[in-house]
């Protein structure tokens, strides 16, 4: 082997040897190397000294003479010819012809490639290139390749489908356009140090890019790989983009959804709870410690963490019903209202609504519901409704108040009238006449004191809201009620024991009292028995739950609490005949007694006594 | 002819009373300031009254307890004995009420006149007959 065979036959390197022959000025062969022999067949001796002409096909050689003696001229050339081989077949190659020598005098080097197999390297490289290009263009992922043309100057060479789907920007918008054309501000800044990153370190670079397209906003995880070229440069830079709006799309909403979710559970300051029904455990949210001050030593807990703290007057139809609704219904939805225990003993009004889950055979799984504190809207509903029976309570007493005034009023208004009507026909000076006019008197001053009555009830009704209750001494003013009664108490022979301990206060209005006291005593003398002396006991049990609850009890004649209707209370009711008596009294101990917040009840037997029970707010300690 | 006054007001019981005799109601005018005092002469009596004067309001025994506590004798009153009912109170409600015993054949607000005297003296004269 000679030295110029040495390198393309390139036995050391392992690549094919390309076939070569080589030729004289005058077109004979010289030589022919071991590709050539095995890819035409003729072994290179016996060729020797042949001129390659000879081997052409002849119904190629007119064709392809001409070309042949260009080349052995000196002329460089690639020309396709037919050739036989030693086989006696006929083969396509191609033939790139060169001179050895400028001039040529050296010869002619020939080398031959089989056409055939050349077009098929091609067609597999297209094949390749091709099924390369579906994946490219059907891939969903951008895919762009830049040219780097100098510090900053990237321009690009080639953009799949995906880029156009995904930006709105047709390849022809931006292949051989540079990126300071295509990508606006500010990505490019971005774009370009992530670049230049790569360029720098040789290493793909990855980022998360958010940019505004033709399309909309698109979101994208961008990588850049640098790619050498033959002269170990980075001349190119391949970039993928993977479209990650819809992803970040679904995320966010879903970040938004759980976050509304958790900022709802916060929100609400129901209880929570998740009942598994099999294991029979509670799951609470954190509302329920807030709301009723249980501290959970842990979550999930048994059942009993709630049915134990049910009140047992609701445990029937709320516990129980809870359990039968779950196990023996088809129901899913559950309600009620019921009484809870907080954890400082004290009772919460809860509103309990739960959805069931059901498997396909329809039995219970878990509840999900939430336990509602609607203590202070219900205690708001019992105030309304008590104020509005206050109210009705209020309008009937004044109906009936007005009823009475007007009755009362007319009374000795009507026997007034009666009278004067009398004088008209009486003689002068007669004794009938005196007595007549006597009664005239009489009546109209009776008149005038049920005025007064109507100013003092008036008066009670409408100073009461005035002024601010202040602790009362009882003892005091019983003793200066008796001091006032003493007369009249000594001329019936009546006593009054005073049991009322030295310090006992309650808020009031001093005054109130004194008339409360005055107008049962006087009563007690008014209405003693015949039958033995007066004695009127005043006592007070020790105060309990805030009250304090006074007694004055009498032997007298007592009443039939049965006849006064609607109670011994109501104004100008009389309940002893024979006795005079305007029916006051006792509706000004009521008033009083009212005004001040107190009660008051009466027990009466007739020839036994009566005993009258006041309560009063006991002031603060 | 006997006639009962009823009312625990003395001095509406001295006026109906006086008014009467001037217009010669009745030769024997009883006065009750109680009405369970009236009730227990008038169940004595051989012979109820021609004529009851009642007033409602009362104490202990009002004017309806008293016609309640009548209720059982209402066949030897009827058309024996005329009650009138004689009250203070203008309320309809009581007028209402009064029409829902047969016992009771007017209510007179006080102070009776002469009038009313006179009408009621004319109706005892047609039943007479």
């Amino acid at each position: 082997m000679d030295a110029r065979e040495a390198a393309p036959d390139g036995a050391n390197t392992g690549v094919r040897p390309e076939a070569l022959v080589y030729l004289n000025p005058q077109g004979e062969i010289v030589h022919g190397n071991e590709a050539f022999a095995a890819l035409t067949g003729h072994a290179p001796a016996a060729l020797q000294g042949q001129a390659l002409v000879q081997l052409v096909d002849p119904t190629d050689a007119e064709a392809v003479l001409p070309q042949l003696q260009r080349g052995l001229r000196g002329e460089s050339l690639t020309c396709e010819v037919r050739l036989r081989t030693a086989a006696g077949s006929s083969e396509r190659f191609a033939l790139t012809m060169f001179p050895l020598h400028p001039t040529a005098e050296a010869g002619t080097g020939v080398l031959l490639r089989p056409v055939e197999a050349t077009a098929r390297a091609a067609a597999a490289v297209q094949e390749r290139e091709k099924r390369l290009s579906i994946i490219f263009q059907t891939i969903a992922d951008v895919i762009f390749v830049l040219q780097v043309e100098g510090p900053g100057q990237y321009r690009f060479q080639f953009v799949n489908q995906a880029f156009t789907r995904v930006t709105g920007l047709e390849a022809a918008q931006v292949v051989g356009n540079t990126v300071a054309d295509v990508i606006p501000e500010p990505s490019l800044s971005l774009v370009l140090d992530h670049y230049q990153q790569a360029l720098q370190t040789g290493q793909p670079v990855h980022w998360v890019e958010t940019s505004d397209y033709p399309s909309g906003r698109v979101v994208g995880e961008v990588s850049v790989t640098p790619v050498l070229d033959a002269a170990g440069r980075y001349s190119q830079i391949v970039g993928v983009v993977h479209d990650v709006t819809e992803r970040q799309q679904i995320e966010h909403a879903l970040r938004d959804s759980s976050e509304r979710f958790r900022y709802a559970l916060k929100a609400t300051t129901d209880a929570l709870y998740d009942w598994d029904v099999a294991a029979d455990t509670l799951f609470w949210g954190e509302g329920f410690e807030e709301l009723f001050g249980h501290q959970l030593a842990q979550n999930p807990t048994p059942f009993s963490q709630w049915s134990a703290h049910v009140h047992p007057d609701d445990v029937a139809r709320t516990v129980d019903d809870l359990r039968y609704t779950a196990l023996h219904t088809t129901r899913t939805r559950w309600q009620q209202e019921y009484r809870f225990e907080r954890a400082d003993g004290r009772w919460a009004t809860v509103f309990d609504r739960g959805y069931l889950l059901r498997d396909e055979a329809g039995r219970a799984v878990r509840m999900i519901g939430a336990m509602q504190d609607v203590s202070e809207r219900k205690e708001a509903e019992q105030r309304q409704q008590q104020l509005a029976q206050e109210l009705f309570q209020h309008n009937a007493d004044l109906q009936q108040f007005t009823y009475l005034v007007s009755h009362n009023l007319r009374a000795p208004l009507a026997n007034a009238t009666g009278f004067a009507g009398l004088l008209d026909r009486l003689q002068p000076g007669s004794a009938e006449f005196g007595q007549t006019l006597q009664h005239l008197h009489t009546s109209l001053r009776r008149v005038d004191e049920i005025l007064r009555d109507l100013n003092t009830i008036l008066s009670v009704r409408g100073r009461a809201l005035l002024t601010e209750p202040e602790p009362v001494p009882l003892a005091e003013v019983l003793r200066e009620v008796t001091d006032l009664l003493a007369e009249d108490l000594a001329s019936s022979g009546g006593e009054i024991r005073d049991e009322l301990p030295a310090g006992l206060r309650v808020l009031g209005r001093k005054a109130y009292f004194h008339s409360i006291f005055y107008n049962l005593l006087s009563n007690a003398i008014k209405y003693r028995s015949a039958e033995r002396a007066l004695l009127v006991t005043v006592r007070a049990e020790p105060p309990a739950e805030g009250w304090v609850t006074i007694h004055v009890a009498d032997n007298g004649a007592g009443f039939d609490a049965s006849r006064a209707r609607p109670d011994a209370f109501q104004l100008y009711q009389r309940l002893h005949a024979g006795v005079p008596g305007r029916g006051i009294g006792l509706f000004l101990v009521k008033a009083h007694t009212e005004s001040m917040g107190g009660r008051v009840a009466v027990a009466s037997n007739v020839g036994q006594g009566t005993t009258f029970t006041l309560q009063f707010r006991s002031p603060a300690a | 002819m006997t006639i009962y006054l009823i009312d625990d007001d003395s001095l509406g019981n001295y006026l109906t009373e006086a008014l009467l005799r001037l217009e010669n109601f009745a030769s024997q005018i009883c006065t009750y300031e109680s009405a369970e005092d009236a009730l227990a002469a008038l169940l004595r009596a051989p012979t109820p009254p021609r004529v009851i004067f009642l007033d409602l309001n009362m104490p202990v025994m009002s004017g309806w307890d008293f016609l309640d506590a009548l209720a059982p004798h209402r066949h030897r009153l009827l058309g024996q004995c005329q009650i009138y009912i004689l009250t203070s109170s203008l309320a309809l409600s009581d007028m209402e009420k009064a029409r829902t015993y047969d016992l009771v054949s007017g209510l007179i607000h006080k102070p009776i006149d002469r009038e009313e005297i006179r009408a009621i003296q004319a109706e005892l004269t047609l039943e007479n007959r």
